[in-house]
């Protein structure tokens, strides 16, 4: 059955049909604009989890099942519980939530949102006019050897290239641990 | 040749299979294979590869859920028929003999229970909730090697995929516990969510000190390094290591943590919280979540099996008769069958004693283990090898039980008056 | 045109993650928009190890995991500071956590 997977992964990008990995990708957009838009904070956290998932299956589907592996680990398995965690945590106050909304509409918020969104927009241009409009990236073809990343090199690679960052990211997680409890820690001193 | 001379021979060759049973599924599959394309060849089309392929997957997916379902029904009839005589007790005896029957009846029974949802609760996560928990639960079989060849799909990264569809269980104990909208539930899920992520982690390590001496994350090949026998005779396996056996023991405690199970079943004990996570849960929904949590305990054991106990290997070589993948599913009953045990021996944990069990014992224990493996390998795996790791193994666990757990004598003396 | 797909797709993400920065008022929100960002721009990297010319130096792969590894622990770390202002002030609001302003 392995097989069966393995030709649907392997695939030539050339000539594949392009729709298949634009699902994940499409359901990614899509999980992360609810995930932005919804107001109940725990659907817009849950459907943070959804795109994860499809940005993990994304990751697999491009060659690299670890990297794929390790988001769904990480990100799903421990970011989101600390954002579910943090939003049990922190419960709003009762907000004045009246059925007219015109009653709610304030000029600074709404000029706030619409600067937000005028500077995303900006980027959002820039971003597409450089990969649309780039030789480079219209021209880009496969590597005469597919991409694969063996689990074993990339331990290897932990090990000798980039030891030091490891050896920095051990540190930082440490740091981030010890800190992050303290942080959080209720002042039982007062 | 007609349909009748081909399903004839095709008949044969399938008796002519049980000659030898170790290889009997993997020469099924390949007989379903020929079969389909004569068939096909037979009327005229030619069976493209992408059908055939389809086929032997779909087999092999209904094969793997149909066991795995079958296993999950008999475990909960011959736990409580276990749990019973431990108590001196006959179990459930009335529906079929010796109640073999039983979870039929459960399962009329949850399926025709009325399903309610609390009014104020959040209908949409009250329902993804169970689908969440058993969409990874049955995903996790799959990658486990049954027999020599017989791995449905041969993941180079089979031990991360595992523990990445774990953190899809911890996702629905939480949306469980807040959809229902109720405090016990509330609290049920943060407890049950602290003690798998607890948990999770000496778990981890322990499957990376097997992978760190096999050199590989695919169970397959960590099977295939637990074979051959030493001294002709005695068993490779890692548990028969020192490392090995303290790695075992703590993936094994943290199997019973991650399955909810006693003695760390404070998430679903009925005296504690209700039912924790589950308290709005009836009928269907709670048969899944039932059903989850069985079918996720008989994936973990059957990763403890693979990685600790040789997977589909025999013990000895006299022994080798008895197919590989009888001797899987032996092995793995057998480890069932001690979860139970340890079911009804001990008492449950408090959420305090769980926690500090994790974090101040298990965790030093399984980096200790890996220091201890590291030296085995690095010793030459030899005598030399086995004494320094089993050294490095003994001395910390015996300094950290004795400086974590020291039993601090009550500040007041207290006097019982009627104790005698 | 495939690359080209990809990191069409990682930029509209990472507007996604720069608009609930930008936009919304409630600290978790800002803090799921970053985690956004910082998966678009994982995206981008294993985008370019994948058509790169030569993939077996796994230097995509490596920028990624190691940029998975810092968002978590800046998520933890963000996620504590976002619990002890809501201790202080009773409100994850950005705007009402304004004590050192002016």
């Amino acid at each position: 059955m392995h097989d069966f997977l393995q030709k649907i992964v392997a695939l030539p990008w050339d000539q594949s049909p392009q729709w298949l990995f634009l699902i994940p990708g499409l359901l990614m957009l899509l999980a992360a604009s609810a995930a932005v838009c919804l107001r109940n904070l725990i659907h817009s956290a849950l459907c943070l989890v959804l795109s994860f998932i499809c940005l993990g299956v994304l990751f697999m589907a491009l060659g690299a099942e670890f990297v794929g592996f390790v988001q769904l680990l990480v990100y799903v398995g421990a970011v989101a519980m600390l954002i579910l965690f943090a939003i049990l945590l922190t419960p709003a106050g009762e907000v004045a939530a009246s059925n007219n909304p015109l009653k709610n509409f304030r000029l600074s918020s709404a000029l706030h949102a619409a600067a937000g969104a005028a500077i995303t927009f900006l980027v959002l241009a820039g971003l597409l006019t450089a990969i649309f409009f780039s030789p480079r990236a219209a021209h880009a073809v496969l590597p005469a050897q597919a991409a694969a990343a063996p689990v074993a090199l990339i331990g290897e690679n932990l090990l000798t290239h980039t030891l030091l960052p490891l050896l920095g990211i051990a540190v930082l997680l440490t740091a981030a641990l010890v800190g992050a409890a303290l942080l959080a820690k209720e002042d039982t001193s007062l | 040749m007609n349909f009748l001379a081909l399903l004839k021979d095709t008949l044969f060759q399938f008796l002519g299979l049980f000659k030898n049973l170790d290889t009997l599924p993997v020469e099924f599959m390949r007989l379903l294979r020929e079969f389909l394309v004569k068939l096909g060849a037979l009327c005229g089309i030619a069976v493209p590869q992408w059908a055939l392929d389809l086929v032997s997957s779909l087999v092999i997916i209904v094969a793997i859920l149909v066991t795995f379902l079958i296993l999950f029904a008999l475990m909960s009839v011959f736990e409580r028929k276990l749990l019973a005589r431990a108590q001196n007790r006959y179990g459930p005896n009335r529906v079929g003999p010796c109640g073999i029957l039983q979870p039929v009846a459960d399962g009329i029974k949850m399926l025709t229970k009325e399903d309610l949802v609390p009014r104020a609760a959040d209908k949409v996560v009250h329902y993804l909730a169970p689908i969440v928990m058993v969409a990874p639960a049955l995903m996790l079989p799959v990658i486990l090697p049954y027999g020599r060849d017989m791995v449905a799909v041969d993941l180079p990264v089979g031990i991360l995929f595992f523990f990445a569809l774990s953190a899809g269980a911890e996702l629905a104990v939480f949306m469980a516990g807040w959809a229902s909208n109720n405090k016990y539930s509330i609290l049920g899920a943060m407890r049950a969510i602290a003690q798998m992520i607890s948990y999770e982690l000496p778990l981890v390590t322990s499957a990376l000190v097997v992978a760190l001496v096999a050199g590989s994350l695919s169970p397959a090949a960590l099977v295939a390094a637990q074979g051959g026998y030493s001294f002709g005779f005695l068993p490779r396996w890692f548990v028969c290591t020192p490392w090995g056996f303290a790695a075992c023991l703590l993936f094994y405690i943290g199997a019973l943590s991650e399955s909810n199970r006693c003695p760390f079943d404070l998430p679903e004990g009925e005296s504690e919280i209700i039912a924790g996570h589950l308290t709005e849960y009836s009928g269907f929904k709670y048969a899944i979540f039932f059903m989850a949590e069985y079918v996720g305990m008989f994936a973990i054991n059957g990763l403890l099996v693979t990685l600790f106990l040789g997977g589909y290997q025999a013990p000895f070589p006299f022994l080798e008769w008895i197919p590989g993948w009888c001797w899987f599913f032996a092995k793995l009953w057998a480890v069932a069958l001690s979860m139970v045990w340890v079911r009804t021996t001990l008492p449950r944990f408090r959420i305090d004693q769980m926690m500090l069990f994790a974090w101040k014992f298990m965790l030093p224990m399984s980096f200790v283990a890996l220091l201890a493996a590291a030296a085995w390998y690095y010793a030459g795996q030899g005598l030399a090898g086995w004494v320094l790791s089993a050294l490095i193994v003994v001395v910390p666990y015996l300094l950290l039980g004795t400086f974590c757990f020291t039993r601090h004598h009550s500040a007041t003396n207290r006097r019982y008056l009627y104790s005698e | 045109m495939m690359l080209q797909i990809l990191l069409a797709l990682s930029a509209v993400l990472f507007c996604i993650g720069l608009l609930a920065a930008l936009t919304r008022r409630n600290a978790i929100m800002v803090l799921i928009g970053i985690e956004l960002m910082l998966g678009a721009g994982n995206l981008n990297f294993i985008s370019f190890w994948k058509f790169s010319a030569h993939p077996e130096n796994l230097t995509g792969i490596m920028f990624a995991i190691f940029s998975i590894a810092i968002a978590a622990a800046e998520a933890a770390v963000g996620l504590a500071i976002v619990i002890q202002v809501h201790r202080r002030l009773h409100s994850v609001d950005v705007n009402q956590a304004n004590e050192l302003k002016g």
